[in-house]
């Protein structure tokens, strides 16, 4: 749990988060050509079929549409990769997992290391596309930390129960991709909120990930800072999820090496 | 001595599912259905304590929980029952190379690998030049690991391990590994760590090795400890007491083991009662029966049948007979064999000039060995009684054998008796 004691222990294995997030970022380019520049490739292929499919044949009307897309797609790819990796990061290492000793969540907060740093090359892409399209940021971009942490948070904690619950379960993996895809569509991410009466709004609104991707986008693009409530709401709902997370990692951790 | 690692009533069970659930399917359907198990009990009730600089060798046969007490104590298994304590830093070696990564770099490897031990960045820095000078691999340094050879893979990874400066070590039979130059390796760093006062805890079937490098031994038999205490005592207990182990067939045949060194040795003559190994074999026992082999037993220097033996012990090899009639100048012998059936040794009473001049009824011979020359291996016993001319009366050919396990450190099959001198 996250205590003290803990999180001083785990301060203490930093160099081995790094390090094991470092080395499986290295891995997942390993004998390709192009290596990273594949994670910032990803991104735009889907933006350009993305932004073809929405914006001439769907007519949505958004201002500095191709920006507003590409920061809905690599915020969610956060959370996609963040959770799908972070789902292997025990039974992706039987070896660390039955060989040695060190707090597994380790293990989880290493996978979304990665996914981190996959995140921010993507990052950097988007940068780009900002001076291409002459968008400065304004003062409100300085809320925009905040919320990825919590959106780090959020996700440390879905990886936390479904790497825990992977171990035993082996189709969560599979109903978790469904779910992820379903998100993909149920997300205002290729499209606004506004799109829906408002009674539907506050349906969508109720997924965290609605709301972050919202409010990051108003706080980089359109120069508005989040709702307090909005902030609220995703604080509390990454706090819920991380508690959630630790509890169900807690109680099947111990069995762990023997169930892998 | 202050003690570093306690071991508390520890026991370990392990739930086996007469039916695995592992997807959630499976757990759902079969929620309304009790899902049985196995309780399998791996460890129960072991008690030790470890001083600080104490080297503690764990021994007993395949299955008897050593690996898995050696994982509870790293804290890598949680017990289901007792505690476990360990003051210091713990560094387990159960496994060389674990973390490595084939498409990483042997560089990178190195560094994985040593953080995974609990090195500092700054320590790994400091000396990962040395460690793969160390391992011969400097020129390799830029390979990918799966381009190495299993053997340089190794190296490599006992280069890295050993860079780590622990409090507690914890050793699961590494050193099985790996050729002679690089066991005796293995054996200098851990003569070092000894020297440095780092306690240790070494699991091995290496006999040899755990009385070299153990102060103390715990024996473990199914999971329970059979004994814990000074090295030379437990060890002559699993190899003479028959603690902590299953008998093989051998023994049923002399009609089972006496434990614990217990001398007492009760045997009514079985004239030709036939065992499943001569019911099996080729006639592998010839003779006109006047005079009957009923038993060979071998003893141990505790007076205790047995099987295996220590080199350099004594042992008595028994021979009981049964004479249905007066038989004048019986001639009994022994010939030793090792496993492939080469002859060793031979002799008899009356090369050694013990005639016997007649006997009636039964009766036993001894034949006292007084220092077990052989250094290790498998023999087989040839025991025979036959006339001065050679007709054999009972010829068992090879229908005993016996164990020899090491007690030393020179290589070969037999000891020559030397020393070293400069003159």
């Amino acid at each position: 749990m996250i205590t003290p004691g803990h999180l001083k222990e785990i301060y203490g294995y930093r160099d081995l988060i790094l390090r094991l997030a470092w080395s499986d970022f290295k891995l997942r380019y390993k004998n390709s050509v192009l290596g990273f520049f594949w994670s910032l490739l990803e991104p735009l292929l889907m933006l350009l079929v993305l932004y073809v499919v929405f914006s001439h044949l769907m007519r949505i009307q958004v201002e500095y549409y191709q920006l507003f897309l590409l920061l809905g797609i690599v915020m969610w790819n956060f959370l996609d990769r963040g959770t799908s990796m972070g789902m292997f990061g025990i039974v992706g290492k039987p070896g660390l997992v039955q060989k040695v000793y060190f707090p597994r969540d380790l293990l989880i907060i290493s996978a979304c290391t990665t996914a981190l740093m996959m995140t921010v090359l993507e990052f950097l892409v988007f940068i780009g596309f900002m001076a291409i399209f002459k968008v400065a940021p304004a003062g409100p971009v300085l809320y925009f930390p905040l919320i990825f942490i919590l959106q780090f948070v959020l996700v440390f904690g879905l990886a936390l129960a479904l790497s825990a619950l992977n171990v035993y379960f082996r189709d969560v993996q599979f109903i978790w991709r469904v779910i992820l895809q379903a998100g993909f569509f149920a997300t205002p991410i290729i499209y606004p909120i506004t799109i829906f009466p408002a009674n539907l709004q506050s349906l969508v609104m109720i997924n965290p990930m609605a709301r972050i991707i919202t409010m990051a986008r108003d706080c980089i693009l359109y120069e508005t800072a989040p709702a307090i409530g909005d902030l609220a709401y995703v604080a509390a709902a990454a706090a819920v999820v991380l508690v959630a997370g630790y509890l169900i990692f807690d109680r099947l951790e111990p069995k762990f090496a023997e169930e892998i | 001595m202050a003690a570093v690692v306690e071991v508390e009533g520890l026991s370990k069970t392990f739930r086996i599912p007469h039916e695995r659930r592992t997807t959630v399917f499976e757990t759902l359907a079969g929620a309304f259905r009790k899902n049985e198990y196995e309780v399998f009990s791996v460890l129960e009730a072991v008690t030790f304590t470890v001083g600080e600089g104490e080297c503690v060798g764990i021994i007993g046969d395949n299955g008897s929980g050593k690996s898995t007490l050696l994982k509870v104590i790293a804290n890598i298994l949680r017990p289901s029952g007792g505690t476990v304590t360990v003051r210091g830093r713990m560094t387990p070696f159960l496994e060389l190379g674990v973390g490595f990564q084939p498409d990483l770099t042997v560089r990178d490897n190195v560094a994985m690998y040593a953080t995974i031990m609990g090195l500092s960045n700054g320590v790994i820095r400091e000396r990962i030049d040395d460690v793969i000078e160390f391992a011969g691999l400097a020129r390799f340094e830029d390979a990918k690991l799966k381009n190495l050879s299993s053997g340089m893979q190794v190296r490599l990874a006992f280069s890295t391990a050993i860079q780590t400066d622990p409090d507690v070590l914890l050793v699961d039979e590494v050193l099985a590994v790996g050729d002679m130059e690089f066991q005796q390796k293995c054996f200098e760093v851990f003569n070092r760590y000894r020297k440095e006062g780092v306690t240790t805890l070494f699991v091995s079937h290496d006999l040899n090795a755990v009385r070299r490098f153990c102060d103390k031994t715990l024996l473990l038999s199914h999971g329970r400890q059979v004994a814990f205490g000074e090295t030379g005592e437990i060890i002559d207990r699993y190899v003479y007491g028959g603690e902590g182990r299953e008998r093989p067939g051998e023994e049923a045949r002399t009609g089972g083991a006496g434990s614990g060194g217990a001398a007492e040795v009760t045997l009514a003559p079985q004239p030709d009662s036939p065992t499943i190994e001569e019911e099996a074999a080729e006639p592998r026992r010839w003779g006109d029966g006047k005079v009957a082999i009923t038993e060979v037993e071998l003893l141990d220097k505790f007076g205790a049948r047995g099987n295996r033996f220590s080199s350099f012990d004594p042992m008595t090899v028994r021979i009981r007979y049964l004479a249905k009639e007066k038989i004048a100048d019986p001639i009994f012998g022994i010939a030793l064999y090792d496993e492939e059936g080469r002859h060793l040794y031979g002799t008899n009473t009356q090369l050694k000039d013990h005639p016997i001049e007649e006997i009636k009824g039964a009766g036993c011979v001894d034949l006292e060995v007084a220092r077990i020359p052989m250094l290790s291996g498998k023999f087989l016993l040839t025991v025979a009684a036959h006339t001065r001319e050679g007709k054999p009366y009972d010829w068992l050919d090879k229908q005993y054998s016996f164990e020899v396990v090491p007690a030393g450190r020179d290589a070969g099959i037999v000891e020559v008796p030397c020393r070293w001198s400069r003159g």
